[in-house]
């Protein structure tokens, strides 16, 4: 297969807390157009792992290129779901799903159509007059993930954004994610300690190490999609993935 | 919260009966007990409270003294309301404007408004400028201390949600944080209002002729105790209007805080 522009480059990101070494010294390239999903043990730093990458933590070393200039969120159009729910509780499902473009003054009538697709591919159109108060757990998430996509973005990070669902929801929320992916062709780095959700979603794994974090390796996922997770090849790679981050 | 359960319907009839059960007692009390040789009955203070729209207490008719008393009140509350807010904010965004104000705050908060009388006639004489200052005391703090409270309370996630779909800091301030903001504000509106309105009585007690609160001291100066009632009654009822307009506004501008409840 022919390698595509590295969308995301990482040289030698390390970000220390005081002496608390976190992030050690991290090496890896992400394509145009990738999936990406990154695990690893519980505690290992994944989530300031994300935050350095987006700069909400500055990193203390190294620099992260986006289509290479540094990255910038206020110059670049990254978004970000958050493993919390981080819909603005004092606007309608509509001006959610609105706000980043309204920040970043995208003219109305783009706006609206974006703002049009985004609620229909979510299956929010008829609650676009809702507030957050008034939604369930799953249209929330798919309220942030709407808000993410209809800015267009160059790069989509994802905080494990479906850890706190139950398994039908998160399946469901999987399929239009990834229906939104190959819709959008965004970039897209999705964090998750599930790994059979690693296996269901990238196209390629990265798995860190316990900390001092640093990349361990990253496994490429060939499986066609839609995935069948009963399948034996599923299988065997999720249990590739788990040996490699055992940690009992 | 307390309304869970109930329907408006069945809310607002159980405050009346409520209400009804209180006067038979206040009634049954005066009627039958050593307390009527002190105290008139309830048909006595509302026939009078009542009739004072027809026929004025002292130079005014009812009407007129609440009018004049709600007017003494609301100037000083909208002044003390827009920099309570202004404060507030500013002392929630800005460290060194928390270093600075807060202190003070903390210092003449606890001071009730009537103990600021001496000092408000000295500075601002017998007319209007004293009381307007007294209830300006009443809701000034009140209102700072909700709204910096309200910027304190902006979610963190809401924050870098908003920065990582590019907002930058002035417009973290005005979508995030002042939105943010606006039921802690109203709360302390809500809260300041009726601490304004129940100072009217102090404030009122600076050399005036008109007012709801003038009902009360004159009927303690000639010995009327109808009278005296007839003005709590006044303050009592004007009170529960303007606070329940009030929560209605505040129902309106923060329907996404109600909805879902």
């Amino acid at each position: 297969m022919e390698k595509k522009e590295p969308k995301v480059v990482v040289n030698h990101l390390t970000k220390k807390f005081g002496d608390l070494l976190v992030l050690d010294d991290l090496n890896f390239e992400v394509s145009e157009g990738e999936f990406l999903c990154i695990v690893g043990p519980t505690g290992c730093g994944k989530t300031t792992f994300l935050n350095s990458l987006t700069r909400l933590y500055e990193p203390t070393a190294g620099e992260i290129l986006v289509n290479g200039i540094p990255v910038d969120p206020k110059k670049q159009n990254i978004s970000y779901i958050f493993q919390e729910y981080s819909s603005f509780p004092w606007l309608t499902v509509e001006q959610n799903v609105r706000f980043g473009l309204d920040i970043k003054r995208v003219p109305k009538a783009e706006a609206d159509a974006s703002v049009e697709e985004m609620l229909d591919i979510v299956g929010l159109t008829k609650f676009r007059n809702y507030y957050p108060s008034q939604l369930s757990i799953s249209m929330l998430q798919r309220v942030a993930i709407a808000r993410a996509f209809a800015t267009k973005p160059e790069l989509l990070l994802m905080d494990e954004p479906y850890g706190q669902l139950d398994i039908d929801l998160r399946f469901k929320l999987e399929d239009e994610l990834l229906k939104l992916w190959q819709r959008t062709g965004t970039t897209v780095l999705f964090i998750t300690h599930n790994i059979e959700e690693a296996v269901y979603l990238s196209q390629n794994i990265m798995v860190l190490t316990n900390k001092p974090t640093s990349v361990k390796t990253v496994i490429p996922n060939p499986l066609p999609l839609p995935r069948d997770v009963m399948s034996q090849e599923f299988v065997d790679l999720r249990n590739q993935v788990t040996d490699l981050i055992k940690w009992w | 919260m307390l309304a869970t359960g109930i329907t408006k319907g069945r809310r607002v009839a159980y405050g009346i009966f409520g209400i009804f059960v209180f006067m038979c007692i206040w009634y049954l009390a005066t009627k039958y007990t050593s307390l009527g040789s002190v105290m008139p009955d309830p048909v006595t203070v509302f026939s009078g409270f009542f009739a004072a729209f027809v026929t004025p207490i002292g130079t005014k008719t009812m009407a007129l003294h609440i009018l004049i008393s709600l007017r003494r009140m609301l100037i000083p509350y909208a002044i003390g309301a827009l920099s309570g807010v202004l404060i507030g904010v500013l002392m929630g965004w800005y460290r060194f404007a928390d270093a600075i104000f807060m202190p003070y705050i903390q210092m003449l908060r606890p001071i009730p408004p009537i103990a600021w009388i001496p000092l408000s006639i000295i500075w601002f004489g017998f007319d209007e400028g004293s009381k307007y200052f007294l209830i300006f005391l009443a809701c000034f703090f009140t209102i700072a201390l909700t709204t910096y409270n309200g910027v304190h309370s902006v979610d963190e996630t809401l924050i870098r949600a908003a920065k990582m779909l590019g907002a930058k800091d002035y417009q973290l301030f005005t979508t995030i944080v002042l939105p943010t903001t606006v039921p802690y504000i109203f709360s302390g509106l809500q809260v300041a209002l009726g601490s304004a309105w129940a100072t009217i009585v102090a404030a009122e007690m600076i050399r005036s002729s008109e007012g709801v609160g003038w009902l009360i001291v004159r009927g303690q100066d000639v010995g009327n105790m109808t009278q005296i009632m007839i003005g709590i009654v006044a303050i009592a009822i004007t009170g529960l209007l303007i606070t329940t307009i009030m929560r209605g506004v505040e129902a309106k501008l923060c329907a996404w805080a109600e909805r879902g409840k």
